[in-house]
Parts: structure tokens; C-alpha cells; sequence
């Protein structure tokens, strides 16, 4: 019996790395990303360099017939890439994938979102369920990206019933190995904090992300979830967990004023995430953990102090065949 | 810089209060049986010691003496009824008033310290809190949550213990000739009432709608400070800081006898507004007896 193909989008990535690594003896793997394999590391299947919105991507689906997708390849809101570059491979990107998959008789697809599209904003209940409302792009267009990837997949999840779609709204991923905005800020060692605002986070450990995946991958319930971790932290409590210093920045400094900041060096949070470091955006996982008998196994304090100190971390490896998810 | 780093970290309140009891004369104020009854709520906090809805016992424990002091020593609390409330949650309907959220923190403390077993009263804030720096974090620690519908049906299915003020900011803002009128009822909390089935329970809070008398709305401040309302008092702004102690009034927190209801929680709005003027009145009645038992000194209470 032959296997069932298993095609994974930002496969550079670290959660990819630790679902492929996690289930390369199940399925026959292909992984594709714009930016080539970290060379310490190695994919457990073909790979491929292909942006998703080029034609290339057409010749991966050419390649190989793939029973199941699993899209973690959203550029991740980052000063790196212009807003013009991120909507091209976020949002016309996914539409090319989701068409791929819709056209290549695809039977599984799990698209990853995340929680930024609920959008930071003092009127969000304390615990928003799936269907509030995404005010992401109300106050930073550059989160505009992100909301229209996500309804991009809701969309396709209802139009076309025959492909069982799930989209995965997760809250902050941290771990050992992921480069995503929070963890570069607490890994850094010193984190701005707005003096007086000291909201609740959330965050999920890299490990229960990629098994969240998995699970997603392998049950077939369609719809839109959100995936959390243990709890609520409060922002003060993560920077302290991470070992690191929070610098206290005037309430009233504007996302301008960060912006000239982080032109002139690093700085921290992206001025367009800073609403997050205000406001509370927590979000219900009940209903994932009810569907998918979900449970965070890694303790938020455990996932946040295992950053590390910060001298080893900057010596960070990239590879994750050691890890078992 | 190291020592800058270390200092950073270990600012927290502990290094205040080891500063203040080097201070000859400083007592600690010791709260009755506090870590017994915050280890009773059974919080289910996860390993950073926050609850599902950011309530941090640890939060609680370190200015639960502070609280206190006002509630014991400042404002001398006399509480009436604790022993008739119901078992399990209940939403708690008070009156509002006193420009501060003062009458929130003076009931809820009544309710975690007199009622038996001892619960905690999450108080729904308003929505203009989240932009009060400092003030809306505290809030979240020690268990409020911003008054939103579905955090409310949220902590009630639960079993937690809501606090509401359904005046909502018509009652705190209100001016000193108004006090203890009842101003007009949000319909919310009795729709999630008869959806949860949790019995109401009203509790009039005599004495804080006097430690603020505000004389004058400034509306055109508050709008500069996108508030809700800006209060002149004789003393503030006038007095500037100083203006901004509340009065030591004395108060009296009464709990009336829990109201069951029974119905649809989707009745059309003049069903449901008919149910809150049953809340209305027996919380203005509530309101009638303590200002009776309070007397004419608004500050001393009835004399021994």
C-alpha cells in the first residue's frame, strides 16, 4: 500500500520541520518554501524553492499527486518584506494554492491563520470565539495581509464542501527554534513595554503547534478553530519568564514614532503589532480541544523559559531532528 | 548596566513593603484568613499562576492588605445579609456612584471576606478602561473583566460570581444631588440571567456615592480625555492631587434576598425591562434601609 502524499507549504519553517519530522514515516512528504533549507537542516522528503504565487508552484503540484495539504507558509509580519511582497505571497499566494488544491482532487487541506486577525482592540471580550469580528486591518493596514489570507480560506472551506478544510487560528508560537516577531523581541533580551498597559497574552509552545497540526491533518473536521496553549500570561510575567528586561516606553508614543525607531535600529515589536502590547486579544480554544481532543502538553512557563539564556540563544541551531514532537 | 538589569527585575511590590516596614511605626495590615480563602476559590490557575480570565491570586495576595485598609480602616464596612446569600454564582446588581470604582472594589471585598464559602465577585468595568493605563491591568489581576455580554455569560457558566452595575456610567458619573437616585437599568444582565439561570441578588452600597461630590459634569474635558464624564468637586480640580481623596464616609454594604426569575432570555425588550424594574425596586429598597440605618452623619454613621 502506497502512502498518502503529504505536501507542506513554508517548509523551512520550524513547525513545519517538527510536523514533517513527527510523521515522515507515515506519509511521503513534499515541502516547499520560498527561502531554501537552513543548512544544518534537512527536509524527510523532496523540497522545493518556489514562491506561491509564481508559476513554479504549479510544477510541484505537476510533480506529484498530494492527498493531503498543509499551508504554514504566511510570511509572518516582519519589517524584512514590504507589505507589497507579503499581500503577493499571502494573499494571491494562498489563492493560487487553494486553486491547486481544488484542481489536483487535494482531500485534506489545513490552512494555518493566526490569531492577529481578531485585531487588538479595547472593545474584544476577554475570550473571542470564532465567529468575532476581525478588526485586524481597522487599525494597521498592514495586517490587511493576514485577514484576507484567512478569508480567503474561510471562503474556500464553504465553497468547495468536498475538501475537507480546517483553518487554524493559532495564538503567539514560541519555541526554541521560531523566528516569528514575539520570539525575536523576548529573545532579545530587552523588551519595550508601554508604561501602565500590561495586557494578557497567550502563547502555545512550537511542540503542541505541530501537534496541533497533525491533529488536524489527520481527524477531518472542517471549519475555523483557534488554537491556544495553556493559559493567559500577562506581558510583564512573559518578559520576566524569558529572562529578559522590560524597558518602559511613554503610553502615548504613536506607531510613527516607533516607526523612525525601528528604521534607526532594532527595536523591538513591529509598530504595526503595538496594539498587541496594549490591548488583550485573547482568544476560546474550547472548541478545537472539544473537536480535537486537543491538550496543550508543554506548560507556557516551561515553552518561555526554555528561550533559553540569552547567550546560548544566539548561537541557536537550526536543526530539530533531535526534537520528538 | 548589570546592576541597572538586576534592579529592573527585582522592582516589584515586595522591595516597597521590605522598604516600608525599615519605617518605624509601619504595621502590615493583616487580612483575616486571606491565603485560607484565595486557596478556597479554587481558581484553576495555570503554571503562571493566572485563571482563565487573568485573575492572579498572587496579585491579590500582595494588595489584598492595602484593600483592606480602606474597606477596615478608611471606609469601616459594615456589611448586612452575607449570611442569606445563595450557594454557588449569583450576579450581584449594585447601585453605582462616587465617580471611582470604589463601590465595586468596597462590595466585592464584602462578598470575598463575608461570604461563606468565600467567592469572588468578578466586576464587569467599564469599556473606556482598557485605555486607563495602569488601572485596567490591576483590574484583570484582581478578577474584573470588561463589561462585555459574552464575558459575562462566559464567568456565569462557569459558576463565578458577577458583580454589575446596570447604571454603567450614567451612575458613577452622576453628581451629588443625584446620589442614591437610581438612574436608568441596562437590560443585558437580566437576559443573561434568565439564560444562565443565576439568581440576582441585589446590594446597595451606602456612603461611596458621597466620597466624591462632584458639583459640575465637564464634558469638554472629558471629551479632550476621551472619558466619560470629568467631576468637579469642591476640592478637585481645585486642590489638585489632594483633591483626588475620596471623603471618609462611612459605609454600609446591605444584600437583599436573591430574586429568582424564570423565562425566555429572548422575550421582547419591554418583558425583560419589566423584570429589571422588579430588580430596580427592590435595589432602590435596599437602598431606602441603608440610608435609615446610616442616619444624618454621613461620615460617622449612627451613634453607638
Amino acid at each position: 500500500m502506497t502512502k498518502p502524499t503529504l505536501l507542506i507549504t513554508g517548509a523551512s519553517g520550524a513547525i513545519s520541520r517538527l510536523v514533517a519530522s513527527a510523521i515522515s514515516s507515515k506519509y511521503d512528504l513534499v515541502g516547499v518554501d520560498p527561502r531554501p533549507l537552513p543548512s544544518s537542516s534537512h527536509f524527510p522528503g523532496t523540497f522545493y524553492v518556489a514562491d506561491y504565487h509564481s508559476r513554479k508552484l504549479d510544477e510541484v503540484f505537476k510533480a506529484h499527486r498530494y492527498d493531503l495539504v498543509l499551508h504554514l507558509g504566511r510570511i509572518r509580519e516582519s519589517q524584512k518584506y514590504s507589505p507589497q511582497y507579503r499581500f503577493q505571497m499571502n494573499v494571491i499566494g494562498t489563492q493560487k494554492l487553494l486553486d491547486l488544491c481544488k484542481r489536483n482532487g487535494v482531500k485534506n487541506l489545513v490552512v494555518v491563520s493566526t490569531y492577529h486577525v481578531y485585531g487588538a482592540h479595547r472593545l474584544n471580550a476577554l475570550h473571542m470565539g470564532e465567529d468575532a469580528a476581525l478588526r485586524a486591518s481597522h487599525s494597521f493596514p498592514e495586517l490587511t495581509d493576514a485577514v484576507e489570507l484567512d478569508h480567503a480560506a474561510t471562503t474556500f472551506m464553504w465553497k468547495n464542501r468536498d475538501i475537507r478544510t480546517t483553518v487554524l487560528r493559532p495564538v503567539n508560537i514560541i519555541g526554541k527554534h521560531v523566528r516569528n516577531a514575539i520570539c525575536t523581541l523576548l529573545r532579545s533580551g530587552v523588551c519595550p513595554k508601554i508604561v501602565g498597559f500590561d495586557p494578557l497574552m497567550q502563547f502555545i509552545d512550537e511542540k503542541d503547534m505541530a501537534r496541533a497540526c497533525i491533529l488536524a491533518l489527520e481527524q477531518t473536521f472542517p471549519g475555523v478553530f483557534n488554537v491556544a496553549g495553556e493559559g493567559v500570561v500577562a506581558y510583564s510575567h512573559a518578559i520576566r519568564l524569558a529572562q529578559a528586561v522590560s524597558v518602559p516606553i511613554p503610553p502615548f508614543i504613536t506607531s510613527g514614532v516607533v516607526r523612525i525607531l525601528e528604521g534607526l535600529g532594532h527595536f523591538g515589536f513591529p509598530p504595526y503589532l503595538m496594539d498587541y502590547f496594549k490591548y488583550p486579544t485573547i482568544v476560546n480554544d474550547d472548541a478545537f480541544r472539544k473537536t480535537f481532543g486537543y491538550l496543550p502538553k508543554v506548560k507556557t512557563v516551561q515553552s518561555l523559559q526554555n528561550l533559553g539564556p540569552l547567550s546560548e540563544r544566539k548561537y541557536l541551531t537550526s536543526s530539530v531532528t533531535d526534537e520528538t514532537v | 548596566m548589570i546592576d541597572l538589569k538586576r534592579l529592573l527585575m527585582e522592582t516589584d511590590f515586595d522591595a516597597l513593603k521590605a522598604l516600608l516596614q525599615k519605617v518605624e511605626g509601619f504595621e502590615p495590615i493583616e487580612v483575616p484568613g486571606l491565603d485560607e480563602k484565595i486557596n478556597h476559590l479554587s481558581l484553576g490557575v495555570n503554571s503562571a499562576g493566572f485563571d482563565r480570565w487573568g485573575m492572579h491570586p498572587e496579585t491579590l495576595r500582595k494588595f489584598a492588605p492595602i484593600l483592606y485598609w480602606f474597606y477596615k480602616n478608611y471606609f469601616r464596612v459594615e456589611v448586612v445579609g452575607a449570611g442569606s446569600l445563595p450557594q454557588g454564582r449569583a450576579l450581584f446588581i449594585g447601585n453605582h456612584g462616587g465617580q471611582l470604582p470604589l463601590d465595586a472594589m468596597m462590595a466585592g471585598l464584602a462578598v470575598f471576606l463575608e461570604s461563606n464559602p468565600p467567592r469572588l465577585a468578578r466586576a464587569m468595568v467599564e469599556r473606556w478602561i482598557p485605555t486607563v493605563p495602569f488601572v485596567s491591568g490591576f483590574f484583570t489581576r484582581i478578577g474584573a473583566t470588561i463589561g462585555d455580554p459574552m464575558n459575562c455569560r462566559e464567568l456565569l457558566m462557569h459558576e463565578q460570581s458577577v458583580l454589575v452595575f446596570p447604571e454603567g456610567v450614567r451612575g458613577s458619573g452622576k453628581l451629588f444631588k443625584d446620589r442614591y437616585v437610581l438612574q436608568r437599568f441596562g437590560t443585558g444582565f437580566m437576559r443573561l440571567a434568565l439564560e444562565t439561570k443565576t439568581p440576582i441578588v441585589p446590594v446597595a452600597i451606602i456612603g461611596i456615592e458621597e466620597t466624591y461630590p462632584s458639583v459640575y459634569n465637564f464634558e469638554k474635558l472629558a471629551k479632550l480625555f476621551s472619558a466619560p464624564y470629568f467631576p468637579v468637586t469642591p476640592f478637585f480640580p481645585l486642590l489638585g492631587p489632594f483633591g483626588m481623596v475620596p471623603l471618609p464616609t462611612k459605609v454600609f454594604v446591605r444584600f437583599g434576598q436573591a430574586l429568582h426569575f424564570e423565562g425566555d432570555a429572548n422575550e421582547p425588550e419591554d418583558l425583560i425591562r419589566e423584570k429589571v424594574s422588579v430588580v430596580k425596586e427592590r435595589l432602590a429598597e435596599e437602598i431606602k434601609l441603608g440610608l435609615d440605618q446610616r442616619g444624618e452623619n454621613i461620615f460617622m454613621g449612627p451613634k453607638k
